[in-house]
């Protein structure tokens, strides 16, 4: 699995952090998303896909 | 835009506080975007299926301003969310700089932190109605934990005094008024006023909350004006407790008026409760209207023509009960296996405070499933006295768990 994200588009809703807090974070200073992991365990893959589908911004991809 | 006898006028009356009219459902089959007269006597266009209600949200083409604001569509009688804000202009790059201002105060992290506060606050809102409860047999959980919990955390947060908290309360209900007239707008300039002194007061010692943090970009910043500032800090403070006072009211009547849903919470709060949190916010339907938005420029969009400057009431009640999107959309099921929803929003202007209001949630259904698992309603459902504001919900919530 390979993550991407975009800061650009972000707008700091946090639904990824709730969805994988492994995964993702946000930023102290600007609540932007903070990638923890660019390719977490293939378990995972639900939660990550789950964080894309919810982001308001549509600021996340997830290649398997 | 022309008015014609056919057009919808808004609000659409609905059944009761849990159910939305059934005429949603024919609207998203058969005219996803509508025209319709809204209650302030203006044409826009009603937004009911979820694809296009998601996609409108998402779309830079649709914004909360307009290029000649008078001359732009009324949506509500209300003082919120009636018409246009913000400058046409200078829009985006506005929004973008007070999101970056705020978002850090509202963090997922932040606002996990924040979780351990809310249960003390929760458990002694609870020890306080239990007590009263051994007196009277009847507590009143609107004014006894809905609203004091969410007002207290936003104070905080924001570094409002809780004791102001019956002033910005009935400036709040009175502002969203949508049966008072002018009344409305005469509370939307007083509540404006209560935040300059509030503001004015914190400047000589500012401190570590989020009116604070506004105060100093404000005055850093030249393009930041003073009066967008204070309607920010307003805008902040009623949304900050006006929404979550109305939703944990009404997830406690589809959980109550329904044994068999709050039985399954009983059972295994801490399990459970994130699922049922998220089918509140998915069924919650506050408010007969919706996100308001004006078109920038012409779309065409689900075969119709939005012509630069039209008004949209964007029914996420609506797009959230879209049998297209949701299995059985209607029942309240927290097993289900789609797991987002428009509650909060989506888009740029996804609701700042979600992660706030989650966490509310959680703390409040985990704890009454705890401490009162043989609560139940002391009305009925079509007796509870439903708040004439834009974003409604109940004024009262007795409960009791006398053994019948």
């Amino acid at each position: 699995m390979n993550i991407v994200v975009d800061q650009g588009k972000c707008v700091g809703a946090g639904q990824c952090v709730l969805a994988a807090d492994d995964v993702f974070d946000q930023r102290d200073d600007d609540g932007l998303v903070d990638l923890l992991n660019a390719s977490p365990p293939a378990e995972r893959l639900a939660d990550v896909r789950h964080a894309a589908a919810v982001c308001p911004a549509s600021a996340i991809q997830v290649e398997d | 835009m022309s008015i014609d006898a056919e057009r919808l006028k808004l609000p659409l009356a609905r059944p009761n506080v849990l159910e939305l009219a059934p005429l949603y459902e024919v609207l998203r089959r058969e005219a996803p975007i509508a025209p319709v007269t809204t209650p302030a006597g203006d044409p826009a266009w009603l937004v009911t299926r979820y694809e296009e209600v998601r996609l409108l949200l998402g779309d830079k083409r649709f914004g909360r301003s307009h290029p000649e604001p008078e001359k732009a569509s009324r949506i509500s009688t209300a003082a919120v969310q009636d018409g246009p804000t913000g400058e046409f202009t200078t829009e985006e790059a506005d929004h973008t700089r007070m999101r970056r201002l705020l978002t850090p105060a509202f963090s997922a992290k932040r606002m996990r932190l924040l979780g351990e506060n809310m249960e003390q606050l929760v458990d002694s809102c609870l020890d306080a109605l239990i007590a009263e409860h051994e007196r009277t047999g009847v507590v009143d959980l609107h004014r006894g934990l809905a609203f004091p919990l969410p007002v207290a955390m936003i104070c905080r947060l924001l570094g409002v005094p809780e004791e102001d908290n019956e002033l910005f309360a009935s400036l709040s209900e009175r502002m969203a008024g949508t049966e008072i007239g002018e009344e409305a707008h005469k509370a939307r300039e007083e509540f404006f006023r209560y935040m300059v002194g509030l503001v004015e007061t914190k400047r000589g010692a500012l401190g570590e909350d989020v009116i604070s943090d506004l105060v100093r970009a404000q005055a850093e910043d030249p393009s930041f004006d003073y009066v967008e500032m204070v309607r920010l800090c307003v805008g902040l403070l009623f949304a900050g407790h006006e929404t979550t006072v109305n939703r944990i009211g009404l997830g406690v009547l589809f959980l109550l008026t329904e044994r068999s849903r709050w039985d399954a919470l009983v059972a295994d709060p801490d399990g459970r409760v994130d699922a049922v949190v998220e089918e509140v916010m998915r069924l919650g339907a506050p408010g007969d209207l919706g996100l308001l938005r004006y078109a920038r420029e012409d779309v065409d969009i689900a075969g119709v023509t939005i012509k630069a400057g039209d008004a949209l009431v964007l029914s996420t009640n609506a797009a959230n009960r879209d049998a297209t999107v949701y299995s059985h959309a209607e029942e309240f099921d927290p097993d289900r296996p789609e797991r987002t929803h428009l509650g909060f929003g989506h888009g740029a202007h996804f609701c700042i405070g979600a992660s706030l209001a989650r966490t509310e949630l959680r703390v409040v259904f985990a704890a009454l499933a705890k401490r009162l698992p043989s609560m139940r309603l002391a009305k009925e459902l079509d007796q509870l006295q439903v708040r004439a504001t834009l974003t409604g919900g109940v004024a009262e919530l007795p409960v009791t768990w006398r053994s019948a």
